[in-house]
């Protein structure tokens, strides 16, 4: 079974921002995974979240329904009038994957980055 | 695996209740006991494996044991009870593994100790048979029940995939001046892919919608029945926020054509996208949706693109123009902002919609058909937009060969009739 390999780090910038190093495909059978881990982090404490997708080669719609659920966890008091998530924002996915996200429109609901330092600091 | 020490009388207790030996005799019993020997087995130990030659069947004196493969359980097996008698009995290979649930203990007999007991008595062996034939009946009674089960789960699906199937638009309005056609095919009884086509009531515009839920199944197809319901009650039936429309109209710097069917527009997708990202914000299901309002009679589109595959606009003259997205999915940011635009269409244009399941549609080496291959595929010159769609459809399936069709097709085409000259 395909296995998702998730590193955290912790990084400061003008606030505290948990890295999250993701390395497999992002489908239906290890989107929990990712989404178990980001819950937890938040659970523990972390109130942003940057998702390094470098590893990710494939990710499908169960991936991005679990982008959704992180950001609504890190919103859970002003999701009413989300239209941009300020807490997850996502670094330097690969070109198959940038492809998707451009397909979906989902650029247009979380911010991407390329440089990690630009990314740490936006928070 | 280790031997503990059980009493004969210990062993013949458990053989004796044991329904697999009803009906064998004291003598036969107190052999078979004298000559099983006694396993003590930790919790989660493989006893059998699927597939292996074996020789020995179990009896659990205490503790519990599962019968699977790999992850899925069919049976548990308790105190008192037996298995591995199977291949025992007929040589066969073990038919599943068994492993133990919790520590326990076993009495093992193998194939020679058992029939060497079996053969001090004519009866025994009617005995066995007997209960044998006991478990078959239970099998095929058990096969019965799922059937049972089964098939109305059959029906139930069936049931609603009729009734998914009127959540697609009986039929296609005829246009004057257009030709319009439409293909869907789920990939399994019901689907997250919709389409629709109708007239405003306060204009001559006509909305052409196609969308795509994300995800596969029931879920997909109860949320595709709550995205074309909404976008369709709200175009026709629609209370417009005139606040609503307005400020987005001004964020997005979107082009506002003038009047009601931009504002019907907005207000549909607007609507649509806040009331499921609102009421359903904890399914994090969503759709991409392109939504477009045509005029007939002049062929002027305006439209939304909410993350949908980018609909193709074959131009008389042999060009082909893409609509890009002008927003991202439906469904999930309550407060989102879709960008309206506006485009053209002349005499002899036809354009073409479509979801995922044909550009991603994958042969057996996994590569998909792809924007390329659409455009290489597509013959808009001569032919009406059923034939159009037609050899699309054709292409994909060639394309596809003897690959599964892993997602539903949905796609709708309509042409801008070139008027006839008349001198």
């Amino acid at each position: 079974m395909a296995t998702l390999n998730i590193m955290v780090g912790q990084e400061q910038g003008s606030v505290p921002v948990t890295v999250l190093r993701v390395e497999g495909d992002i489908d239906a059978a290890t989107h929990s995974t990712l989404q178990e881990k980001a819950f937890e982090l938040i659970d523990a404490g972390s109130s942003n979240l940057l998702l390094d997708l470098g590893g990710v080669n494939y990710m499908g719609s169960a991936g991005f329904r679990a982008l959704h659920a992180i950001t609504n966890k890190l919103s859970d008091d002003d999701s009413a009038g989300l239209s941009k998530s300020s807490h997850l924002k996502l670094l330097n996915p690969t070109d198959a994957v940038a492809r998707v996200i451009k397909t979906l429109g989902f650029d247009v609901y979380l911010d991407i980055y390329q440089d990690k330092n630009e990314a740490i600091n936006s928070f | 695996m280790e031997t503990p020490m059980t009493t004969t009388v210990d062993k013949i207790e458990t053989l004796r209740k044991c329904l697999f030996l009803v009906g064998l005799k004291e003598h036969v019993l107190s052999e078979l006991a004298a000559r099983a020997e006694t396993l003590r087995v930790a919790s989660g130990e493989t006893i059998i494996t699927r597939g292996e030659h074996g020789s020995t069947m179990y009896f659990i004196i205490s503790g519990r044991a599962r019968v699977h493969d790999g992850e899925v359980t069919w049976a548990h097996i308790n105190k008192g009870e037996v298995f591995g008698e199977m291949a025992v009995l007929d040589s066969e290979v073990r038919s599943a593994t068994v492993t133990t649930e919790s520590d326990s203990l076993l009495l093992s007999i193998g194939r020679d100790v058992f029939f060497d007991a079996l053969a001090s008595d004519p009866d025994a062996f009617k005995a066995v048979l007997r209960a044998v034939l006991q478990r078959e009946r239970e099998i095929v009674h058990e096969i019965k029940n799922r059937s049972t089960k089964l098939l109305s789960y059959q029906k139930e699906m069936e049931i609603g995939r009729r009734i998914q199937a009127d959540f697609l638009p009986g039929s296609i309005p005829v246009i004057d001046n257009w030709e319009v056609a439409a293909w869907f095919e789920a990939a399994r009884e019901v689907a997250g892919d919709f389409y629709d086509i109708f007239r405003l009531k306060t204009s001559p515009h006509v909305a052409i919608v196609i969308g795509d839920v994300c995800d596969k199944g029931v879920g997909a197809a109860l949320f595709m029945t709550l995205f074309r319901s909404l976008i369709r009650a709200s175009s026709l039936y629609g209370y417009t926020d005139p606040t609503l429309v307005e400020s987005t109209l001004a964020e997005t710097g979107s082009q506002n054509t003038g009047g009601a069917p931009a504002d019907v527009l907005l207000n549909s997708i607007l609507t649509t996208n806040r009331y499921i990202a609102t009421t359903h914000a904890g399914s994090s299901m969503f759709a991409s949706v392109f939504f477009g309002l045509l005029n007939p009679e002049n062929g002027e589109l305006i439209y939304v693109n909410a993350g949908h595959e980018a609909p193709m606009i074959f131009r008389k003259n042999g060009e082909t123009e893409i609509l890009d997205i002008t927003g991202g999915v439906m469904g999930l940011f309550p407060a989102a902002s879709f960008t309206i635009k506006s485009v053209s269409l002349n005499e002899g244009d036809l354009i073409f919609t479509y979801t995922d399941g044909v550009n991603e549609a994958k042969n057996l080496d996994g590569e998909q058909f792809g924007d390329e291959r659409i455009l290489e595929t597509a013959a808009p010159e001569g032919n009406n937009t059923e034939t159009f769609l037609k050899i699309m459809l054709d292409g994909v399936r060639n394309f596809r060969g003897e690959a599964e069709q892993s997602d539903d097709i949905t796609m709708l085409a309509l042409k801008y009739l070139p008027s006839i000259q008349s001198n």
